[in-house]
Order: structure tokens, then C-alpha cells, then sequence
């Protein structure tokens, strides 16, 4: 095993911490695996909540006038489970996939910024925090001639105008309180998080590569998450200044969204979905790559098309961010814009289109290996190809002014989001499981997962698109007996249950094996891409030598070789290569010098909470606070050099 | 940054942190951008209340405009300087620029003063909303850059100076306070003279 | 590290630079006291002439003349992006006002 020995001496504010095991040495990390891994928890933790948040609603939806939760309740369960899951649950999911694959693909040994990465960690924590806060310090107050106070309960006392804050519902006037403060300050927190992370990974991927690994040799993985990264950002910035607006006009009297003082509502959409439109692409993309990674390994078949899967992601994350205005159909924008954006909403399938019957190419004619991760990349396929379909139904601007607002648009993007994005992150939970925990997860629980959760999925979202297509609203807590959709809703409600059960089923196969699964060996899947030449689990080195790259799919190559009739065959070294690679990779010739933990990235990360509440309760000394942790986290930042007295050393 | 010595640093060629920082300004460009937009779309319509236009100060905001420009130009001798290894000539200009800066800063609170002692707070109309807040994030940024550049010159105290190697390094301030500048150039355009 | 770029500017140079964008902002506060005569020139004049100083001030000032051209992209892609999806919303606002 190789030690790393802990720093003799240190300068600034604080000892550099040493702890290798135990909270600090978590808390101190900046090695991009141990992130990741964080990462990992922390949003399956927010996935649950927000799973939780979306039982209550529908349970309150499982029969018509049901008075389970009050309308204030309503309003902040569906508000909160929307925020939580794109901003707590899928994004730092797929965080904790960029954080944790994409050194090791690239063959990198961190990232480019291991402290920016700690910190945008650790502020995506303490947005969290700072946003699920409002259920102890937060009031949602009662609008005027909206329900009472009396009415909106512990749970109520959540922000409640929806996770796309529509003004001027959300602004002061109707959403009194300090609740959607809370949202407003929480996302911009959560922003700067997200921001910190793109500029880090785009730097990482320009810049990190090992030799040979030229862009266009990248695992799609890779690729993908460049593209996020571009993708976030240049939207997050966009948002970023309308939430400061919205701040501004709920806590200084401005009326940036408010027709009363000239200001103007339709600008907060614009600015808001010019964010949320790419924000959807952020959110579904590192499925793509995940899904790119999986079917080519388990056909046995090279990926069918990698430039144009590759260009194909380009071509979706730069038309994504002309098509926002298709969220406004209904509202009041100009005729011109409104044909402008649906063509481009047409057009954006193409791209999308284009990665399917890649995908479809790449299973066509291979050996099928239909293990877990296989499984859920076909459902993702199948699933988010359903989401696309009803998706470009809502170009039409006719048919979307009718769909708009209903349950058909819940359904559509819960397929995109649930089948499409949660199945491609579930499918690359279940393939990189043994690289992260050097065990195997258990394959029979991993396939009843699979089938449990493709059935209570759709019958969860399924029937909402009939229920939409007959009229059923949605952001509504109650419906009447005489609309007849009760059947339907009580199914919807049980398919619900069912998705819960499925999660459950995960959990504890993910428990038991982390424990006791059978150990795996380093290249369990006879994988193609490089993160798989390393031991599992990965060692803190990540590679012992930087590996050089040859070709796309340069493991497969190093394994297989080709015989007249284009058949792939195994070569005789094969084994022998493994065993080597094993051999190397756990005992690095040289000494390798990794970053230092850090104390300075958690620490000026946890003065931004402290901003935050200043600013809700206009009070100096918390301002104080906030600026002292962020002042002192930047001084010991500055002053601590990256990497000093550490080497790793042999031992036995 | 991190890794062994067979490790290539710099698939691009460019310093890893330079490329940082120019990720990050292309970014701040949207964020400008959004309140630019912001200023323009609220520019052209009617509004309740007095104009703003009408007390602006052309003269005093061309010279602080001229000011900021100008620390522009001590920036670049101070990173020339630097790149001759000249420390004393760095840290005088280095010096004059964070002056500079603060006299365009001290201009623009007094400017700040004035339009408040003629009526125009905060939240008096929605021009004034979008003209404090986008000459205010400026200014911040600004603000910020002065606090970078006297950092800058206590570390260049010491005995070994400045370098252009090390974490907090001239360079990217520099690249920092320029953009700062250009801002400016369409700011003191779209705001006051168009 | 230099060897694929071209030289920085020397001192003198660069205070030539700073003069000559001083004389623009000279320019433009001219036709802000003109603009009765220059008419409906003075603003594509005023828009030129600040694009004019960016780009003198990014070119030389920042080195982006000198810069690999990934950066150089890098920048002008964020740019160009900002410009389209702005422009589009300023004229869709603008739009939706005169339909009004």
C-alpha cells in the first residue's frame, strides 16, 4: 500500500489538515474521487427528499377533493420538489459523474483546480442547506385575498411559486414572507457552485489530457460533460442576474418584473428559461454520455458514428440555447417569435435524433451482455425516445397553447427527465460501481430494480398524458369528483409507490454490496475506455504512469485485434496486459505528488449561507460573519501553496 | 498542477490558470450582457417619475471614464515591467493603477451622492432601478480589482517580489482589471452617451 | 511558453495606444454635444467607435492578439453567443411593446 506522509510544518491560519480517515479528512479533501463520491451521497440524500416531497403530492392527488395537504402546502411540496430535484438531485448526481470519471478518463491525475473543485463542492452544500433552511427559519406568509395563515403549516412554510418563480407571483406582493427569498438567494448560491465547476472542468478537459488523448480520441463521456460545462457556463450567469433582480425586488422596492413601477414580467421568463432551457440540456446531456459509454461495452460493437455522437451533443447544447421561448408560447410574445421558436424547436430533434440511431446502431447486430447497466441504458433509449416524441409536440404553438400548463407537460418531461436522465444515471451508477468500491453490486436485485422501476414509472407518468390531454392542470391541489379523472390519478399515485419500492431495492443492494459484494476485478465489463486499465477501486494516484494514448477506445485495442473479416479477437497477451496493468497500477515507480487537503474551501464556502440570511433579515453582524469566513478562507487560500511537503512513499 | 513529471501540463499550451480566467471572463460577459439588455429594454420605454438622463454629469463621467482607461495603460507597463523583471517599475505601476481605479471608485460614489441628492433613490423608477444596479455591479467589480492590485503590490514587499509563476499572479489580475475596463468602454456608450 | 506567439507590444508602444484611445473617448464625448448636428449618425457612430476601443483594448492590452487561438475563440464564442441571445430578447421585448 502506499502512504502519504503528512505534512511537517505549516504557515498560514491554520495546520494543513492530515487526516486520512474519518469526517476531516472528508471534510479537507480536494481529491476529485473523494468529491465525487460526496457529490454522489449528498444528491441521492436531496433525490430522496425530493422523492418524498412528490409521495405527499401524490397522495394528495390520489383521489379527487382531498384535503390531505392545504392549497399552501400544495404549492410549496410541488415548488420544492421541482428545486430540489434539478438543482440538488440530478445536477450534482451528474456532478458527482464529471467529478469522479473525468480525470480518469482523460488520464489525468485531478482536475485542473482541486481546491475550486472542493469549493464548489462544499458551496453546492451549504446552498442546500442554506434553501431547505426555510422549513425552520422561512415564512411563507398569507397573500392578500390568497389562503390564510393559518392554513400553511410546517410544510407550507416553504418557498411556493414554483421552481421557475413566474413574476409577479413571486414577488413580494403574492408571495409575502421570507420563503421565496429563500429560493432566489438559495439558487444563486447554488449557481456560483455549478459556475465554479464548469470553469474548472472546461479547464480540465482543455488542458489535462494525458499524451495522445486528443479531443477527438475522448470517451463520449468526456465529450458530454464538455459540453454541460459550456452549457452552464454561459446560462448560469443569465440567471444569476435575474435572481439578483428578483432579490432586489422583493427586499428594496424595485420593480424589475413589476408592472407597477414600469418593470416587466415577460423579461423574468425570458431571462429565466434563456437559463432553464439550456439548464434542461445540462441536466439530460451527461445521461447521453453515460448511455455512449454503456451500449459499445456491453455489444461488443464500437460505438456506431463517435464523430457525429460527438457533434451531434455540440449541435444540441448550441441550438439549446435558442429555443427558450418555446416555454412562452402562451405568453405574451410576439407572433414572429413565437413561429421563430417553434422551428427551432423542430430543429433541435434532428440532433437528438441523430444520437438515437447511433445508439440504435451501435446495439444493432451486437453480442448483448444484458446485465443491469445494459438494461437501464435500453430503458433509457426507450423511455427518453417517448419524452423526445411528446416533446416535439409542444413545437407546434397551436397544440402547445392547449397543452401548455396541463399534465401533458409533466408527463413529457418526466420522461425526458425520469426515463431520460435518472435511467442513464441509474444505468452508470450500477457500471462504474465496482471501479468506485472494487465490488460487484448484486445482479439479480440490480434486475428487479430495473423492471420495478420501468413499471412504476410508467405507470406514474404514463396516464398523466391523458389526464393532460382531458384537461387536468397542473400546480393544482385539488380536482372535483365530476371531472372523472380520479381512476386515472389513483393509478398514477400507486405507480409512485411503486418507483419508491424500486428506490428502496437499490439502496439496499447498494448497502450490501459495498460491503459484501464479491470483489471485482479491475475490468469486470472488458470495457474499452482507460478509467478501466486502473485497479478497482481506483487508487488515490489514479494512474501510476501517465498512460499514453493511441486511439479511440484505446483499452479495447490494447485487447482485441482484428481478423480478415473484421471480427474482433482477443489477443494471446491479453491476459498477460491485464495482469500487468494490475500489477503496475497498484505499485507507482515513482513518487507522485497529489494536492494537499484544504481547509480554506469549506470555510469560505460556509460564510455565503451567512450572506444570505443578511440579506433576508437586513442584519450587519450576519453580513459580518459571512464576509469574515469568506475573507479568512481566501487569505489562507492565497497563502497555502497547492501541493508542498507531500510525497507518497512505499510501504510493504 | 497536480501529478508527476511525465505528466503533459498543458494540452493547449496555454497556462492552465490564464485559461481559467479567460474561461471565466467569457462568462462575465453574459452576466454584463443580461443587465446591458436589461438597461436597454427599459431605456426605451416610458416609465413613471423623473429621467435620469436629465442630471447626468458628461463632463465629470468623461473624465472618470478617461481615468479608467487610462489605468488600462499603467496595468500593461506594470505586467511589462514585470515581464523585464523590473520590481520596482511593477510596483509603481501597479500602485497607480489601484489609484486610479480608486479615483474612477470615488467618482463614481460621488456621482452616486448626487443623483441621490437630486431625488433618484434605488427604487424611484425602474430606470434608476437598472442604472444603480448595473453601474453598481461594475463598480463592485471594480472594487474588487482594487483590492487585488494593492494585494498584489504588499506581496510585491517582500523580498523575493512578484513572479509570474506563483497562484496570485499579475497576469490574471491584469487580464481581470482590462476586462473591468472594457466593460466600462461600453457601459460610459450604451449608458450615458447613446 | 512564448514560442508559439508573437512578441508583446514594448512601452512606448502601448502609451501610443492608450493616446489613441483617449482620442476616441475624446470623439465620442464630441458627439455627444453634436449629436444635433450629426444627427441620426451619432449612435451607429458612438456603437463603432466603443467597439473600436474593446477591441484595441482586448487585442493589445489583454494580448488576445497574441494568444493561442483556442482562447481566442473561447472569448470571441462567448461574445458572439451573448450578442445573438441578447439582441433576440431586446428585439422580442421591443416587438411585443409596439404589438401592444
Amino acid at each position: 500500500m502506499t502512504k502519504i506522509i503528512e505534512p511537517d510544518k505549516q504557515t498560514n491560519i491554520f495546520r494543513r489538515p492530515s487526516s486520512e480517515y474519518g469526517i476531516w479528512s472528508w471534510i479537507t479533501t480536494v481529491d476529485h474521487k473523494k468529491i465525487g463520491i460526496m457529490y454522489g451521497y449528498a444528491a441521492f440524500f436531496f433525490l430522496l427528499i425530493g422523492g418524498l416531497e412528490a409521495l405527499v403530492l401524490r397522495i394528495q392527488l390520489a383521489q379527487p377533493d382531498n384535503n390531505f395537504l392545504s392549497a399552501a402546502e400544495y404549492n410549496a411540496m410541488f415548488t420544492m420538489h421541482g428545486t430540489t430535484m434539478v438543482f440538488l438531485a440530478i445536477m450534482p448526481i451528474s456532478a458527482a459523474f464529471f467529478n469522479y470519471l473525468l480525470p480518469l478518463q482523460i488520464g489525468a491525475r485531478d482536475v485542473a483546480f482541486p481546491r475550486l473543485n472542493a469549493l464548489s463542492f462544499w458551496i453546492w452544500v451549504f446552498g442546500g442547506l442554506f434553501l431547505y433552511s426555510t422549513f425552520v427559519f422561512g415564512t411563507a406568509g398569507a397573500p392578500e385575498g390568497g389562503y390564510l395563515a393559518e392554513e400553511v403549516g410546517w410544510l407550507g412554510n416553504a418557498p411556493n411559486g414554483g421552481w421557475f418563480g413566474y413574476q409577479p407571483n413571486a414577488g413580494f406582493k403574492y408571495s409575502p414572507g421570507t420563503a421565496m427569498d429563500y429560493w432566489a438567494i438559495g439558487l444563486q448560491i447554488l449557481g456560483i457552485s455549478s459556475l465554479v465547476s464548469a470553469f474548472n472542468f472546461i479547464v480540465t478537459i482543455l488542458n489535462m489530457r494525458t499524451q495522445g488523448m486528443r479531443l477527438m480520441r475522448m470517451p463520449v463521456f468526456t465529450w458530454m460533460t464538455f459540453a454541460v460545462a459550456f452549457l452552464l457556463a454561459f446560462s448560469l450567469p443569465i440567471i444569476a442576474i435575474a435572481l439578483f433582480y428578483v432579490t432586489f425586488d422583493r427586499q428594496f422596492g424595485t420593480t424589475f418584473f413589476l408592472t407597477e413601477g414600469g418593470g416587466d414580467p415577460v423579461l423574468w421568463q425570458h431571462l429565466f428559461w434563456l437559463f432553464g432551457h439550456p439548464e434542461v440540456y445540462i441536466l439530460i446531456l451527461p445521461a447521453f454520455g453515460i448511455v455512449s459509454e454503456i451500449l459499445p461495452t456491453f455489444s461488443r460493437k464500437p460505438l456506431f458514428g463517435y464523430p457525429a455522437i460527438v457533434f451531434a451533443g455540440f449541435g444540441i447544447a448550441f441550438i439549446g440555447f435558442g429555443v427558450w421561448a418555446h416555454h412562452m408560447f402562451a405568453s405574451a410574445i410576439s407572433p414572429v417569435a413565437q413561429a421563430g421558436f417553434g422551428i427551432s424547436t423542430m430543429i433541435i430533434a434532428v440532433p437528438t435524433g441523430v444520437k438515437i440511431f447511433n445508439w440504435l446502431g451501435t446495439i444493432w447486430g451486437g453480442k448483448l451482455n444484458l446485465k443491469t447497466p445494459m438494461l437501464f441504458a435500453l430503458g433509457f433509449i426507450g423511455m427518453f425516445v417517448i419524452g423526445g416524441l411528446s416533446g416535439v409536440t409542444h413545437s407546434v404553438v397551436p397544440a402547445d397553447t392547449q397543452q401548455t400548463d396541463t399534465y401533458y407537460i409533466v408527463a413529457h418531461f418526466h420522461y425526458v427527465l425520469f426515463g431520460g436522465a435518472m435511467f442513464g444515471i441509474f444505468a452508470g451508477l450500477y457500471y462504474w460501481f465496482p471501479k468506485v468500491w472494487g465490488k460487484m453490486y448484486n445482479e439479480t436485485l440490480g434486475q428487479i430494480h430495473f423492471w420495478t422501476m420501468l413499471i412504476g414509472f410508467n405507470l406514474t407518468f404514463g396516464p398523466m398524458h391523458w389526464l393532460g390531454l382531458q384537461g387536468q392542470v397542473r400546480r393544482t391541489w385539488v380536482y372535483a369528483e365530476e371531472t372523472n379523472l380520479g381512476f386515472w390519478n389513483l393509478i398514477v399515485s400507486i405507480g409512485a409507490f411503486i418507483i419508491a419500492l424500486s428506490i428502496l431495492i437499490f439502496m439496499a443492494n447498494w448497502m450490501y454490496s459495498k460491503r459484501k459484494g464479491e470483489k471485482a476485478p479491475f475490468d469486470p465489463w472488458d470495457a474499452r475506455t482507460i478509467e478501466w486499465t486502473i485497479p478497482s477501486p481506483t487508487p488515490v494516484w489514479n494512474f501510476s504512469k501517465a498512460p499514453h494514448v493511441k486511439a479511440l477506445d484505446d483499452f479495447w485495442h490494447a485487447k482485441y485485434d482484428e481478423d480478415e473479416e473484421g471480427r474482433a479477437v482477443r489477443r494471446d497477451s491479453a491476459d498477460a496486459l491485464l495482469a500487468q496493468l494490475e500489477e503496475e497500477g497498484l505499485n507507482p515507480e515513482e513518487e507522485i505528488e497529489l494536492p494537499n487537503p484544504s481547509y480554506y474551501p469549506f470555510v469560505l464556502s460556509s460564510g455565503l449561507p451567512f450572506l444570505g440570511y443578511a440579506v433576508i433579515y437586513k442584519s450587519i453582524p450576519l453580513a459580518l460573519i459571512g464576509v469574515v469566513l469568506i475573507l479568512v478562507g481566501s487569505f489562507g487560500w492565497a497563502t497555502e501553496p497547492l501541493e508542498e511537503e507531500f510525497r507518497s512513499e512505499e510501504e510493504e | 498542477m497536480s501529478g508527476g513529471h511525465d505528466y503533459p501540463h498543458e494540452s493547449t499550451g496555454v497556462e492552465t490558470r490564464k485559461l481559467g480566467m479567460w474561461v471565466f471572463l467569457s462568462t462575465e460577459i453574459l452576466f454584463f450582457g443580461t443587465l446591458i439588455t436589461t438597461f436597454m429594454i427599459f431605456k426605451g420605454r416610458d416609465f413613471p417619475g423623473m429621467k435620469l438622463t436629465d442630471v447626468y454629469d458628461i463632463p465629470f463621467t468623461s473624465v472618470s471614464s478617461f481615468v479608467l482607461l487610462m489605468s488600462s495603460l499603467t496595468m500593461v507597463l506594470a505586467h511589462n515591467a514585470l515581464e523585464n523583471e523590473d520590481q520596482e517599475k511593477t510596483r509603481v505601476w501597479l500602485l497607480a493603477t489601484a489609484m486610479l481605479g480608486s479615483v474612477f471608485l470615488a467618482g463614481q460614489i460621488y456621482e452616486f451622492t448626487e443623483f441621490y441628492h437630486k431625488g433618484f433613490e434605488l427604487s424611484t423608477n425602474i430606470f434608476s432601478s437598472t442604472f444603480y444596479v448595473l453601474t453598481g455591479f461594475h463598480g463592485l467589480h471594480v472594487f474588487i480589482g482594487v483590492v487585488f492590485l494593492i494585494g498584489l503590490w504588499i506581496i510585491g514587499q517582500r523580498q523575493k517580489g512578484l513572479s509570474l509563476d506563483s497562484g496570485f499572479n499579475l497576469e490574471f489580475i491584469a487580464l481581470y482589471w482590462h476586462f473591468v475596463d472594457i466593460v466600462w468602454i461600453v457601459l460610459f456608450t450604451v449608458v450615458y452617451l447613446i | 511558453m512564448s514560442d508559439n506567439h508573437r512578441e508583446h507590444p514594448t512601452p512606448k508602444k502601448y502609451v501610443q495606444i492608450a493616446i489613441f484611445l483617449g482620442v476616441l473617448t475624446a470623439i465620442e464625448v464630441a458627439l455627444y454635444y453634436t449629436e444635433d448636428i450629426v444627427g441620426v449618425f451619432t449612435d451607429p457612430l458612438l456603437i463603432f467607435l466603443a467597439i473600436g476601443k474593446y477591441i484595441v483594448v482586448v487585442g493589445w492590452f489583454m494580448h488576445l492578439r497574441f494568444e493561442n487561438k483556442m482562447v481566442n475563440r473561447f472569448f470571441a464564442g462567448g461574445m458572439i453567443l451573448a450578442v445573438i441571445l441578447f439582441a433576440i430578447v431586446m428585439i422580442e421585448r421591443a416587438a411585443g411593446d409596439y404589438l401592444n
